[in-house]
């Protein structure tokens, strides 16, 4: 689990985040959303080490670790590389796959710390197969170099790359930016899936509706602080979130 | 004809020296957009320590061949760690504090101490460094070829293989080359990408010090060494680019056949410069080397 306690954040002088408090729980679908510029992909990097919190406390529990009180761990400003390896994945804004480098190659490196033994190694030739089960045109395209991939694919791409880890958490940043319609509806259902297998997650969205209707909680982000928060069902019927993120008439 | 031939056969081998120093230059650039301006240095020092080492050996008893086989493993370490030190002591703290030009003067500062360094352990004398090969040349035809230029051909290539093969096959290779391609997201995957600048340095000095103990053996071994050699290497760099592999093999032997022939056919006062003419050349016309993608620095 994810618990994260007056977040403050930002890149330089300029402040993005002020004072964000969330929990993500195990097992659970909990997605973030707002419009562009509230501070989202900057939670995220804050979240995954990209940049460093100025403020605030940043808790992780690995998912089915015994006892749920004594496992949550410090994580506040640690590098990206330190906190990847304690299980948090990000599938960062604009994929940032490694263009040259063919498809398998991208998804090893998303198992770099279970491979370099930072991190149980688990079986990853058995979760390759299983990745290219979720996304068969990755398998298709496993020796293809990632930057000739369609935006679609290489999405697919970044999402399993993300999963290559077994993270305890999985970070997604708008996995539908930029796709045809019909690939967004493709990207939720997989997002469904891995829901169903428990996968702990935390959902960066523009399409909120869409967000909130797969994910179990939301958090709605306005200016860098939370503005709204509830079970998802509850915020979709919330009138002033209808009003300004789900394009409601009324 | 025989003469030119002959010519470009020696060339060769001097452009692949040249070659495995501007292989080490890629390595950090593909990393962290850096240079070790003491890359001369470097394989200056790994001479040194070559030849202190297999002197050693062969008062040992043993052949000067199983000498200098013994000797490069320890030549490799040593380039590894004194890599390590000039990634610590004078890159690190540059990029810390994102100084554009911090690190140019720091590594080139670092040169300057380890050859003050190298002229007080070993004086300042050029020496000869045995030669662990027969020194009387072969004939192929009517070129003339010593085995030791066949050698300094065969381990250059082979250690460029040799990193080449590391990076596609192994996980931490591949590291290596995600953090090339991007640092941030190379963060994202759990990778320590200071560590990996760390080690590209080692390899770089480790391939300057290797390059330092093949053409030790033709040339002469001495604290002045490096600086000419790191100087033509940084011109190979830069017609090769920075960027592809094989053109600093290319640009290593366009390099030492061009000085071969200046020096034959116009003077060898003058075999310096038309290397020099041709960096200035690719510089004002394709920045980027004539095999590279990426220009040293866009304005």
């Amino acid at each position: 689990m994810l618990k994260v306690d007056n977040l403050i954040a930002g890149y330089g002088k300029v402040q993005v985040l002020h004072g964000i408090s969330l929990t993500v729980a195990d097992g659970a679908l909990v997605t973030l959303i707002g419009s562009n510029g509230a501070g989202k992909t900057t939670t995220l990097r804050a979240l995954s080490g990209m940049i460093a919190p100025s403020q605030g406390t940043v808790l992780l529990g690995q998912q089915g670790a015994g006892d749920p009180s004594s496992a949550l761990e410090n994580i506040t400003g640690l590098p990206a590389h330190q906190i990847t390896r304690r299980g948090v994945a990000h599938s960062p804004e604009g994929r940032r796959v490694f263009a040259t480098l063919p498809v398998e190659d991208n998804l090893l490196l998303g198992a770099f710390p279970r491979l370099s033994g930072a991190r149980p190694r688990g079986e990853p030739a058995a979760d390759l197969e299983r990745m290219y089960d979720l996304f068969p045109r990755l398998r298709e395209r496993r020796r293809q170099l990632a930057g000739t991939l369609s935006g679609g694919e290489q999405q697919m791409l970044a999402m399993a790359r993300a999963l290559m880890l077994n993270p305890a958490v999985l970070m997604l940043d708008e996995p539908s930016m930029g796709l045809a319609p019909k690939l967004v509806s493709e990207v939720f259902a997989i997002i469904a899936r891995l829901k169903e297998r428990k996968i702990t997650m935390l959902l960066v969205e523009q399409f909120a509706a869409a967000a909130l209707e797969v994910a179990d909680f939301g958090y709605v982000l306005e200016n860098g602080r939370i503005s709204a928060s509830g079970p998802a069902d509850k915020l979709r019927n919330d009138p002033a979130v209808q009003a300004a993120y789900l394009g409601a008439a009324h | 004809m025989d003469i030119l031939a002959q010519l470009i056969v020696s060339g060769i081998s001097v452009g692949m020296v040249y070659g495995v120093i501007a292989f080490g230059y890629q390595l950090t650039f593909a990393t962290s957009k850096t240079l070790n301006f003491g890359q001369g240095e470097a394989l200056m020092l790994g001479a040194l320590v070559g030849l202190t080492t297999i002197n050693f050996l062969i008062a040992t008893g043993m052949s000067t061949l199983v000498a200098f086989a013994l000797m490069l493993p320890i030549v490799l370490i040593f380039g590894l760690a004194q890599g390590a030190v000039v990634e610590f002591l004078g890159v690190r703290q540059a990029m810390r504090t994102k100084s554009e030009a911090g690190w140019i003067m720091a590594t080139i500062a670092l040169g300057i101490i380890f050859k003050n360094l190298a002229e007080n352990i070993w004086g300042r004398d050029a020496l000869r460094f045995p030669s662990p090969l027969p020194e009387q040349a072969l004939s192929l035809g009517a070129v003339r070829i010593q085995p030791m230029e066949i050698a300094i051909l065969l381990g250059a290539l082979g250690l460029m293989v040799a990193v080449e093969i590391f990076n596609r096959k192994s996980i931490y290779g591949k590291a290596v080359v995600a953090t090339a391609l991007d640092r941030d997201a190379a963060g994202l995957m759990g990778i320590d990408t200071r560590l990996v600048i760390t080690f590209s340095y080692a390899l770089s000095s480790m391939s300057a010090a290797f390059a330092g103990v093949l053409v030790a053996p033709i040339t002469l071994t001495g604290p002045a060494m490096g600086g000419a050699l790191g100087l033509k290497a940084f011109a190979v760099a830069i017609i090769g680019g920075l960027s592809s592999g094989y053109g600093v093999v290319v640009g290593g032997m366009i390099l030492g056949i061009t000085e071969n022939l200046t020096g034959y056919y116009i003077s060898t006062g003058y075999k310096d410069v038309p290397g020099l003419l041709l960096l200035l050349l690719v510089l004002s016309i394709k920045p980027a080397g004539l095999f590279g993608s990426t220009a040293i620095k866009k304005v």
